[in-house]
């Protein structure tokens, strides 16, 4: 019953009327290049950039900002970041994501995954293998409140 | 609830965005494709499902340059003095994320640590490089096509290449000849036209795609520079051949056997030995003549080719072989491999 409600929800979401009814969650996700240098003393510095130079092997970092404007508390919220084909995932900055290596089919943590080879046998998933990343809220967003995901990938 | 919620989220790009998942290569996303990162927030407010939000950044994957070059085989190629077309193997593999241009150049070092250890001490000749068409590691005129450089190699593709010389007869055993092949990539997408040369984007990044070299250093280019090499070279292993020729009179008509002398009509054994130095090649077809001096009778069939010698002592375990002809008895040795003694013995009386 749920799911009928959502998927009329989606396939509603053009509809201006509706769209008025609450347009109150904003979400701004950004990549930054992760760039690790040696200083003349030798120690290593660690330093976020604009993704403008960016090839295979580069290291990215994953910012996802979301924030309730609304006067309402969001509920059931549920932030999805399917990964771009060229991104191997490499981690959450912390334990509450869910991760699927199924197109979303399926979630869990990583050690509880298995993906299926061509050939039929079954493995333990990897990060690489990650094609959704997922955090399920339990708790409603109250108005007002933002917060920040995080989540590392390299470009394949 | 939520996961009743949250399962038909974007299903469809979900199935896309996993058949397009790739394995990691070493060449990786082709430069000049954009990576766009989408997230989706879906959320109710008062039990009504409210429209999805969400938001997209896309970059550019820019280009890395990056090659290796990489003798085939980790063994010197072992030639002789006055060989023609001997081969070094090489592979070039493009590591880049994009299609490039390969220039190539095989060098000669002059003096120095040679690939596989020995001292650099001479020159090839006629250097040539050619790609190996066939792949099998053996130069065919017929079948491999000279080159200067390669053109427009794919993402990860390697292409196996020969540096074929000429080796100056009079060489010794042990002589080394160094071979370097240095690839550099250059610009792509001009077929059958070596690209010109790749600059890397300096100053402010740009927001479409940059140039990167992100080679490492080859054993004689520096990291970074668009550029590889490696080393390979040629041993000189030849046969060094000395002959010794003993004699010792196996009897006489009075004493037989037993202490003969050198008088007419005692039986002489010659023994003509052929030692070849260790650690060369093995030498062949060794034709060895001896002309008879008239004082002397050749003893019909006594020639034994093919025995051993030990010390000094030539032993009768040859077989019967060789010709006697015009005063001239002739024989010749298959093979003597480096290290071995073989010996041609025949006898003659005294006239």
């Amino acid at each position: 019953m749920l799911r009928n409600l959502f998927l009329f929800a989606a396939a509603t979401a053009a509809v201006p009327a509706f769209a008025q009814a609450d347009p109150s969650v904003s979400l701004a996700s950004d990549v930054m290049v992760e760039r690790t240098t040696v200083g003349p003393d030798g120690r290593t510095q660690v330093s976020l950039e604009e993704p403008s130079t960016v090839v295979p092997g580069d290291k990215l970092v994953f910012v996802l900002r979301y924030r309730n404007n609304g006067r309402q508390p969001a509920a059931d919220f549920v932030v999805t970041n399917p990964l771009p084909a060229a991104v191997a995932f490499q981690g959450s900055n912390d334990g509450s994501a869910q991760l699927s290596v199924d197109g979303g089919r399926s979630w869990g943590a990583i050690g509880d995954l298995m993906v299926t080879e061509g050939d039929g046998t079954r493995r333990a998933a990897r990060m690489e293998d990650v094609t959704h990343v997922r955090w399920t809220f339990a708790q409603p967003i109250p108005a007002g409140e933002a917060g920040r995901l995080m989540f590392r990938g390299v470009v394949r | 609830m939520t996961s009743k919620l949250t399962f038909p989220i974007s299903c469809s790009a979900a199935a896309i965005a996993f058949a397009m998942a790739s394995p990691a290569l070493a060449g990786g996303t082709l430069a000049g494709s954009s990576i766009t990162n989408t997230a989706t927030i879906n959320y109710n407010v008062g039990g009504v499902a409210q429209p999805a939000v969400n938001d997209s950044e896309t970059f550019v994957v820019d280009r890395r340059i990056d090659l290796t070059v990489a003798e085939q085989g980790t063994s010197t190629t072992v030639v002789v003095p006055g060989q023609s077309n001997a081969v070094t193997a090489f592979t070039l593999t493009n590591t880049a994320n994009a299609v490039l241009d390969f220039n190539l150049a095989a060098t000669q070092t002059v003096g120095g640590t040679a690939s596989h250890g020995g001292t650099d001490n001479f020159d090839v000749t006629g250097v040539t490089i050619y790609r190996d068409v066939n792949n099998n590691g053996t130069f065919e005129s017929a079948t491999d096509v000279a080159v200067t450089f390669i053109d427009e190699l794919g993402i990860d593709a390697s292409v196996p290449l020969l540096v074929v010389a000429n080796i100056p007869a009079g060489r010794a055993t042990g002589d080394v000849a160094n071979i370097r092949l240095t690839a550099t990539a250059r610009e792509g997408g001009v077929a059958a036209t070596l690209g010109a040369a790749l600059t890397q984007t300096t100053g402010a990044n740009t927001a479409g795609m940059d140039t990167v070299f992100g080679d490492a250093a080859g054993v004689a280019d520096a990291a970074r520079d668009a550029a590889h090499s490696d080393d390979d070279d040629y041993t000189v292993q030849t046969a060094t051949l000395t002959l010794d020729k003993r004699s010792r009179i196996v009897s006489d008509p009075f004493n037989g056997t037993t202490n003969p002398k050198f008088i007419p009509g005692a039986t002489v054994e010659y023994c003509i030995s052929i030692a070849n130095a260790a650690g060369g090649a093995s030498a062949s077809n060794i034709v060895i003549t001896d002309v008879l001096p008239t004082t002397l009778t050749f003893v019909a069939g006594s020639i034994l080719l093919n025995g051993t010698v030990t010390g000094s002592t030539c032993n009768a375990d040859g077989t019967a072989g060789g010709s006697f002809a015009s005063g001239t008895v002739s024989g010749t040795l298959a093979s003597v491999a480096a290290g071995a003694t073989r010996t041609l013995v025949f006898r003659a009386t005294v006239n």
